[in-house]
């Protein structure tokens, strides 16, 4: 019975340690990098309003949420994500704000996913928007972010993968398909399954120029030299000109000098309905998902007041940790701690030893020795 | 070079995927020694290794990325409901997935009736008769001889993979609804497919060139 006490319910866990200090290490890295950028931290509650991460707004489905509620009855959430919750503050608090703002932030999201045994479902996430700047600048800046974040953790081999649902959105404008329509044909693309993808561009009488380019968008990725080629599939203007933005985006991460991490995924569509323009994605060895996600989100703060365009990214910090280890990058954590044993008698003396060397800046343990 | 490393479902399907992979230029030695007890197997100079796992597991190691890619059938992979890259069609192994029964059980199926559905497959039963039939029915999940189940009362139906139909017939049993069609596929992980673009892209075409030279 009592080893029952020791047990935390699944898919959340302590973290101690070594781990927890490589783990406040790499935070604080990724912490000062937002802070070189000029974003700001704010804190939002852990639990909000259901209202906030529903469907539309959402990233997660109210399935995948941990629900509960209050005195009133009103039905609360442990939050799946943070972005909404930002969105929420700038339309309460930048309301009259209308140059660029920047915030970061640092918190634990919640996801309820039963699905398998021991997938962990509490998160740290470290994020930060980039609002009222609907520029290609500012996409180009979170992407250089992105890779700033990869670098200071410490991982020197990863992918940031961009794409923009303006190109899918475009097209299946101009093939008259509906919301409904697009919602599998969203899963089909996002799975890159473009047999499945053939099958049901069956059921639909659209031109057949689109059909294809639509059938095709799983194949639709790779280098930057690639965006050309993409460019040439379709006349349309909308279409044409989501690719000219990714070869801005591509021009402007030169002047970084982080072109090389990069490259392209029409088919990129994100599971998160906010996003509008691009979305990203970084990717490294010894994790089966994006470490870093992050896009364009031009409709979500309107959906809280006045509307404003916006771009975010998020370090899904645990996801990194997991993948650092499995790659052996092994930060120097292990800092030097002076150990002091004292006796009664002897406190007052190993004492001032002690205080000395924290003065120091060296970290300082007494003990009494019994 | 990083490894490749591709995950089997054991039996028939590994055999021709196999084939597939020498008349591309991908052969492995060392899977074709019947002694040996090895699990994993390599191909030094291409940079590629291979290993037999059970059909269920597949999807997850790649989803997990301790496979690149793997090679499965439709069936497991719906069952599973694995986050992966579906790209190809190796047209091998083709059957389908049905609900079946005696001839006496389609009356209580079409009357939407609350019956028990046995099964190897609980998630791709549970998602038909909620989702596409709207029919509340008791799933059962079986390891094994589903056909069993209706003969001696468990349920009133199976859902199981169909391919000639004979074991069914032998048993006195009929297809009374067809689910999907099945067969087997290459699945990729998410992260290997950006991190090995070039080497998985062109793996992909070089096999989807030999499936459809063979029609």
């Amino acid at each position: 019975m009592k080893d029952k006490l020791l047990h935390t319910p699944e898919g959340v866990r302590d973290i101690y340690g070594k781990e927890c200090r490589a783990k406040l290490y790499v935070e604080s890295q990724l912490l000062a990098k937002m802070r070189l950028y000029g974003f700001e931290s704010i804190e939002t509650p852990t639990f909000e309003y259901f209202d906030i991460f529903s469907e539309e707004r959402g990233s997660v489905s109210a399935k995948d949420m941990y629900k509960f509620f209050d005195r009133e009855g009103n039905t609360l959430v442990l939050r799946p994500d943070i972005t909404p919750s930002i969105a929420r503050c700038i339309a309460k608090y930048y309301r009259d704000c209308t140059g660029p703002v920047r915030l970061s932030y640092h918190g634990q999201t919640f996801i309820n996913s039963n699905e398998y045994q021991g997938k962990p479902k509490e998160f740290t996430q470290i994020g930060a928007e980039l609002v009222n700047d609907a520029s290609v600048e500012a996409d180009a800046e979170m992407i250089a972010l992105t890779v700033e974040c990869m670098l200071a953790a410490g991982i020197p081999e990863f992918q940031i993968e961009i794409g923009e649902v303006g190109f899918f959105k475009a097209i299946v404008r101009e093939a008259g398909l509906g919301e409904d329509d697009v919602d599998e044909m969203r899963a089909l693309i996002n799975d890159k399954n473009s047999f499945g993808l053939e099958d049901l561009m069956r059921r639909y009488d659209i031109d057949e120029k689109l059909s294809k380019i639509i059938v095709n968008l799983p194949t639709l990725f790779g280098p930057p030299e690639k965006l050309k080629d993409f460019k040439a599939l379709t006349d349309n203007a909308d279409a044409i000109a989501s690719i000219e933005r990714l070869e801005k985006i591509y021009s402007l991460l030169k002047l970084y000098g982080y072109e090389r991490y990069i490259s392209f995924d029409l088919g990129m569509l994100s599971k998160y309905r906010y996003y509008t323009g691009i979305i990203f994605n970084a990717y490294t060895y010894g994790t089966g998902d994006a470490i870093i996600s992050g896009g364009r989100y031009d409709n979500l703060i309107g959906q809280f007041g006045e509307a404003a365009p916006a771009i975010g990214m998020a370090v899904i910090v645990d996801r990194m940790m997991a993948a650092m280890m499995r790659q052996d990058i092994v930060h120097d954590a292990d800092e030097r701690i002076a150990e002091f044993s004292a006796d009664e008698d002897s406190y007052a003396d190993e004492l001032k030893k002690a205080i000395e060397a924290r003065k120091n800046g060296t970290p300082a343990r007494v003990n009494i020795r019994h | 070079m990083r490894y490749i490393t591709i995950a089997l479902a054991k039996g028939r399907l590994a055999k021709q995927t196999m084939g597939i992979l020498s008349q591309i230029g991908i052969t492995c030695e060392e899977m074709e020694d019947k002694e040996s007890r090895k699990l994993i197997f390599t191909n030094e100079e291409m940079g590629y290794r291979f290993f037999l796992a059970k059909a269920n597991d597949v999807p997850t190691y790649v989803e997990y990325g301790a496979a690149d890619i793997g090679i499965v059938g439709k069936d497991t992979i719906v069952e599973e409901g694995r986050k992966l890259y579906e790209v190809l069609d190796l047209d091998l192994g083709k059957c389908r997935m049905c609900v079946a029964g005696p001839e006496s059980a389609r009356e209580a199926l079409d009357a939407g009736r609350m019956i028990r559905v046995a099964t190897k497959y609980p998630a791709i039963a549970k998602e038909y008769f909620n989702n596409v039939r709207h029919q509340t029915v008791e799933i059962i999940k079986l390891n094994g001889s589903i056909e069993l189940a209706p003969i001696v009362g468990l349920s009133e139906v199976i859902v199981d993979i169909v391919e000639t139909g004979s074991t069914l017939r032998e048993n006195g049993l009929v297809v009374l609804e067809e689910i999907m069609p099945l067969s087997a596929r290459m699945v990729v992980n998410r992260v290997s497919m950006k991190m090995e673009q070039e080497r998985i892209s062109k793996l992909i075409g070089d096999m989807r060139e030999v499936i459809e030279k063979r029609g």
